[in-house]
């Protein structure tokens, strides 16, 4: 008797977890085939594309198997794009996050004009990538206000001592053109990036900050043993934003220096490498083994990243 | 089935992309052009043809889009039963077709630049004309053969007829320069007599690159491909040394890039006074009169160099009729009028561009770059796979000059591989 009573409510409790989860599924029905259709299939109908010489009009024409793939890693035009995107994550990264920590915890503080200056660090970011790269380009022109002011407050000597002339053409030469995007992006970027962190540090519980105040912890012993621990959860959001939107770089470098990514590939990119591949020399299957290739480094630097960071801490 | 779900999405894409531009019908406009009375149809057939058809092209400029009205009322009055729809597009025009071209939604008839004619051709987005022409009795025999050679397949077939043209000349500031310089020698003379003065940043703008060193190349009697175009011609001696004449000028501070100057191109370093000689072509001119109506330059032909008669490069752009047109009739009528003398007399009257036929009048002013179009090469699209040729050639003479190292041997190196690869291919 109790037996089938326990039974019965076993059953019931099943059947009202089963309807529960039609529900839940009945309500990520909509967008999930969106996801599947829009992203994971045509992640998968490029992966079919890429094995193919494609015309865009008429479809296959022949099967390339993975020559393809085989091109396309000794082509050293993609070896420069891949350089130049490794360094570009390597240097902007690190540069923009640190900017944009600094400045969360800056206007965190309980400051007169907190909000201004959340406003203005922020604004930046709400500007096209277009119209700034172009107001970008007319600063560091070679007659342009970067190099007019130095000359005016008597710094050439230093800029000479690193071989930069007096008009030197910061996006048009292969040695500096990289660089100036970099710190372009930085400056627009990194009001985001303390966007993100602001909202990781307000999650900080006050009362860890009391404690560590009766330990007698000084300001710069408890933002480096007690706020940058803690904030490893935001840490590992804005590194992978970050990192997919450095190997993604295409509009500043494609306004900065053309399809060609001029001046001598310093500002070729994977995503402008795959753009050529597609728009200019109409080969959609390789085209699209690009992709691939771009999806499949993504991923993995996701992954790495989140052995990194991603694990909750050890405390 | 799938690539017709894809060929979907293409398509709401270029709709959405079509919604950005304006589309806009011909409407009368003040001092719009009739045609004279008395020209007729070339044959009674075209007439006989009724319909529609859409056209669409780039608009760089609103006098552009005012000439192309006027010779489409042109068209209107000599051929009522055909009804164009005229669709300028908006944004980047070679990405914006191309989803055209994929969702089988294509203009009937529309621009096709040279730089991608023979890739236009070769992926199957073009129909050939040749029945029309034959059909039509159009007559093709005043087309310059630079700009109308660029436009037929490998398979010999036309796939367009150039709507325009323009030729590279030398625009020079006739305040600096009293006398424009005829031959190479002339010009290096020039150049060294103005180095350093009138605060000039350079005498000569220059590109690093063949969209203007081709005319130099040619000049001093050099080549990419050899005659028969089935070899590069890039590694001979005479190549080797024009491009290395083409690096000194920068090497000895006669001529620089515009980017170097802090220009967009070299029209904006004429106009800013930071040079005093330029090679560009005829859409110099509007430029000009808008930006900097004050200065004031005149244009002389590409100078003569070691090659002994006179060289120019010459670019354009075809009216060719899409593969997957539904009007391809009411499509060739209509590109045969804009490309017979009628139509483009009209157009060129606009002052954008040059005629591309020997019959079409010289529009006023533009009798230098107009003399070119008699001898031009083209500047583009004459071998398949130029955007990658070109690319390796600016690569590394960008490098060179950037690297101070000023050595025509790398230079020739890469264009050699690039060249090579792209006959092969």
């Amino acid at each position: 008797m109790v037996g089938a009573t326990t039974a019965r409510v076993r059953r019931s409790q099943a059947t009202e977890r089963r309807t529960e989860a039609l529900h839940g599924y009945a309500f990520i029905a909509v967008p999930m085939v969106l996801f599947l259709v829009l992203n994971i299939g045509s992640v998968f109908y490029a992966m079919f594309i890429s094995l193919w010489k494609w015309n865009v009009r008429s479809g296959p024409v022949d099967f390339r198997g993975l020559r393809n793939y085989e091109t396309l890693l000794s082509d050293p035009i993609f070896h420069i794009a891949i350089r130049n995107s490794i360094y570009y994550a390597a240097v902007w990264v690190p540069l923009t996050m640190a900017i944009g920590l600094f400045l969360a915890v800056i206007v965190n503080q309980k400051i007169r004009g907190q909000t201004f200056f959340r406003a203005a660090f922020y604004f930046p970011a709400i500007a096209s990538s277009a119209a700034i790269t172009m107001l970008w380009i007319f600063l560091v022109a070679p007659d342009g206000l970067f190099n007019t002011v130095r000359a005016a407050i008597g710094v050439n000597p230093i800029f000479a001592f690193f071989g930069f002339d007096p008009n030197q053409n910061w996006i048009g030469h292969q040695s500096t053109a990289l660089n100036s995007i970099i710190i372009l992006n930085a400056w627009t970027t990194s009001g985001t990036f303390m966007l993100f962190y602001l909202a990781s540090l307000q999650s900080i519980s006050r009362e860890i900050y009391e404690a560590a105040a009766i330990d007698g912890a000084t300001a710069w012993q408890t933002f480096w043993k007690v706020t940058f621990p803690l904030l490893r959860p935001g840490h590992y959001f804005v590194a992978t934003v970050a990192v997919i939107g450095a190997l993604q770089l295409f509009d500043q470098a494609y306004i900065g220096g053309g399809p060609d990514g001029a001046p001598n590939n310093a500002l070729m990119t994977p995503v402008l490498y795959l753009y050529n591949a597609a728009f200019s020399q109409f080969n959609f299957g390789y085209a699209a083994a690009v992709g691939i290739v771009l999806f499949a480094v993504i991923f993995t630097a996701t992954l790495v990243q989140r052995r990194l960071f991603g694990q909750a801490p050890s405390w | 089935m799938q690539r017709r779900r894809w060929a979907a999405l293409g398509a709401a894409a270029s709709l959405l992309l079509a919604a950005c531009g304006t589309a806009a019908s011909p409407t009368p406009t003040a001092g719009g052009a009739t045609p004279a009375p008395g020209t007729a149809a070339p044959t009674a057939a075209p007439t006989a043809i009724s319909g529609s058809a859409t056209l669409s092209g780039w608009r760089s400029s609103t006098s552009e889009g005012e000439a192309l009205t006027r010779t489409l009322l042109g068209f209107q009055a000599q051929y009522p039963d055909i009804k164009v729809d005229y669709e300028p597009l908006a944004g980047d025009y070679r990405t914006v077709m191309i989803t055209k071209f994929s969702s089988r939604e294509v203009p009937d008839l529309f621009y096709v630049n040279a730089e991608y004619a023979q890739e236009w051709i070769d992926q199957g987005f073009l129909a050939p004309l040749d029945d029309y022409i034959a059909q039509a009795g159009f007559d093709t025999s005043q087309f310059f053969p630079g700009y109308a050679s660029i436009f037929k397949g490998k398979d010999g077939k036309t796939y367009g007829f150039p709507k325009d043209g323009n030729t590279i000349a030398l625009a020079y500031n006739t305040g600096l320069v009293p006398t424009p310089p005829t031959t190479m020698d002339g010009l290096v003379t020039l150049a060294e007599s103005l180095k350093g003065t009138n605060d000039l940043k350079a005498p000569i703008c220059l590109n690093p690159g063949l969209d203007r060193g081709l005319a130099f190349l040619y000049a001093q009697g050099g080549s990419l491909l050899t005659d028969d175009g089935k070899s590069e011609a890039i590694s001979t001696d005479t190549s080797k040394a024009a491009v290395q004449w083409y690096l000194d000028l920068f090497k000895n501070g006669l001529g620089m890039t515009a980017s170097d100057m802090g220009s967009g191109w070299c029209g904006e370093a004429l106009g800013k006074n930071q040079v005093a000689l330029i090679f560009e072509g005829g859409w110099l001119d509007p430029y000009m009169g808008d930006q900097f109506p004050d200065v004031k330059y005149a244009w002389t032909a590409v100078p003569t160099g070691s090659s002994g008669s006179p060289v120019t490069i010459s670019y354009t752009v075809s009216y060719s009729i899409g593969a997957d047109s539904k009007n391809k009739d009411q499509a060739f009528v209509l590109l045969s009028y804009l490309t017979g003398p009628d139509g483009m007399k009209t157009w060129t009257e606009g002052g954008v561009a040059l005629p591309s036929r020997g019959d079409v009048p010289i529009p006023s002013g533009k009798d230098v770059l107009a003399a070119g179009s008699a001898y031009a090469r083209p500047g583009s699209g004459f071998m398949p796979g130029y955007v990658d040729v070109q690319k390796a050639f600016q690569d590394a003479f960008t490098a060179q000059l950037q690297g101070k190292t000023f050595s025509a041997d790398a230079v020739v190196a890469a264009t050699k591989a690039a060249i090579e690869k792209a006959l092969s291919q």
